[in-house]
């Protein structure tokens, strides 16, 4: 088996590793590093629920070689802070049934408000469309979004 | 062009396993030395709210606050059994079985606390925030710790059997009790040149019999509402000599955030006599009248009755093209 040398930053962690040419990046998180927070659901890139922030950009990492995050910086759930706006926001709107989207769909919602802190609801459900859920149909998760945007701006997500 | 329309449905729906198949749920109540009161139950939960409403029954039941309840579930070891979290059936089913363990423990703890306090029945004993008093002298009062200090022994059942019988042999009886209605609102705009169809607006209106979670049940009508849409408008496994043709994302396609607008929501509140605190199951109900209620909007916006489903947007131009 060919091994790569990469260097990569998870979670602000700095981490230099040798990886198989055809591991995943979600095995590289999941199986080599232990963060079990990013789940993996279709494997073919459809569902999201693998997403995870590299390079400030929400990738599916079942469709990411490890050895392609070399030199990147990585965000997964499990770098949320505890006391994070959209997680909490997630919980106060009820926006979590199953819990099995829900990471990757905290992490679309944080790709998308670092960008942008005043989206539409158009926005909000476009930069959610990539990640499926199942159970919520969605609404409590766009609510959960807009309160996430309003406290971030300042206000009292009301 | 783009064509407006606005349909209706209506639909009934019986709870539990029915039909005369046995559908009874268990539930274990204990005092903890501490004052607390744990209970034991095997209702699964899978997203739907199970633990957070069976909590909020034992809370309600014992005069206690949610944080006063330690919940054990989904443990075979220590759970007896509640049946399936299927049928829309355990804030019913479990929930009678949590309350009716919940009373049974209570009686035990005012027997206690009548002999404890010195009062000749506990029939005037009241149980409220962790305390047994006097109603009309609430001075005279102990804890539920100091009871438990006491008596290590407080543990009580519950068990709930559903109604349910059999049909006779023309289909007629009672299978079902309780039943739990719905109604859904939509309006839709067909595309004829693309034959898609939008989902504009939606209302639901849920009898829910009392809603021990408002913000649970929401929950479950947005996620019914999109399963609606999906098997209305999507949803096709492609069965082909007995195997799937659409065996992934890709191609069995499920709505997105894009394709649900927002849902007004009423939940009619009538209690149900033989149900907790008068919930009915609500989980299946919430689905099934989005997909009549959306094929008759498209009827109403383009005069097509589809009797197959999914109306994918193929289907929708076939059926424009032989309309002429």
């Amino acid at each position: 088996m060919i091994l790569k040398k990469i260097e990569v930053n998870i979670n602000g962690r700095d981490y230099c590793l040798d990886v198989e040419e055809n591991l995943r990046l979600i095995d590289l998180l999941r199986d080599k590093l232990k963060l079990t927070g990013t789940k993996e659901g279709c494997g073919e890139g459809e569902c999201g629920a693998c997403t995870v922030i590299m390079g400030g950009k929400i990738v599916n990492s079942c469709l990411v070689l490890a050895f392609q995050a070399d030199k990147s910086r990585i965000i997964t759930i499990e770098g949320i802070e505890e006391d994070d706006v959209i997680k909490n926001s997630f919980i106060e709107e009820g926006a979590v049934q199953c819990g099995f989207c829900t990471p990757g769909m905290v992490l679309a919602a944080k790709s998308l408000l670092d960008k942008n802190l005043n989206p539409t609801e158009e926005e909000i459900r476009e930069a959610i469309s990539g990640n499926l859920c199942r159970c919520t149909g969605y609404n409590k998760i766009v609510s959960a979004v807009k309160k996430a945007a309003k406290l971030k701006r300042g206000g009292d997500g009301e | 062009m783009k064509k407006r329309g606005k349909g209706i449905a209506c639909i009934f729906y019986g709870t539990g396993y029915g039909n005369g198949f046995p559908d009874v749920s268990r539930a274990y109540a204990r005092l903890l030395e501490d004052g607390r009161v744990e209970i034991s139950v095997g209702a699964t939960e899978v997203g739907q709210g199970a633990k957070t409403v069976m909590v909020q029954i034992a809370a309600e039941t014992l005069g206690l606050l949610d944080k006063d309840i330690v919940l054990i579930n989904e443990d075979t070891s220590k759970t007896p059994d509640a049946g399936t979290a299927a049928a829309s059936r355990q804030t019913y089913n479990t929930g009678n079985a949590v309350k009716i363990a919940c009373e049974n423990l209570k009686e035990k703890i005012l027997e206690d606390a009548a002999k404890l306090l010195g009062v000749n029945t506990k029939v005037g004993l009241c149980m409220k925030d962790g305390l047994i008093y006097v109603k009309s002298y609430p001075s005279k009062k102990v804890s539920l710790k100091e009871i438990a200090e006491l008596n290590k022994d407080l543990q009580a059942e519950g068990v709930f059997t559903a109604h349910t019988t059999q049909m006779d042999e023309n289909g007629q009886g009672a299978p079902y009790w309780p039943y739990t209605f719905a109604s859904c609102a939509v309006e839709v705009e067909v595309d004829t040149e693309t034959g898609e169809v939008s989902i504009l607006r939606a209302k639901h209106v849920l009898d829910v019999g009392r809603a021990v979670n408002p913000s649970l049940v929401e929950g479950q009508i947005d996620g019914g509402f999109a399963m609606g849409v999906g098997y209305a408008l999507m949803e096709d496994i492609g069965l082909k000599d007995g195997k799937m043709t659409n065996g992934s994302f890709e191609k069995y396609i499920i709505p997105t955030a894009l394709d649900i607008p927002e849902i007004e929501k009423v939940l009619i509140e009538y209690p149900e006599d033989t149900a907790p605190y008068g919930a009915k199951g609500i989980g299946e109900p919430v689905m099934i009248p989005v997909a009549p209620a959306i094929l008759n909007a498209i009827y109403d916006a383009i005069g097509v009755r589809f009797y197959e489903i999914p109306v994918t947007p193929e289907r929708v131009l076939l059926a424009l093209q032989s309309k002429g």
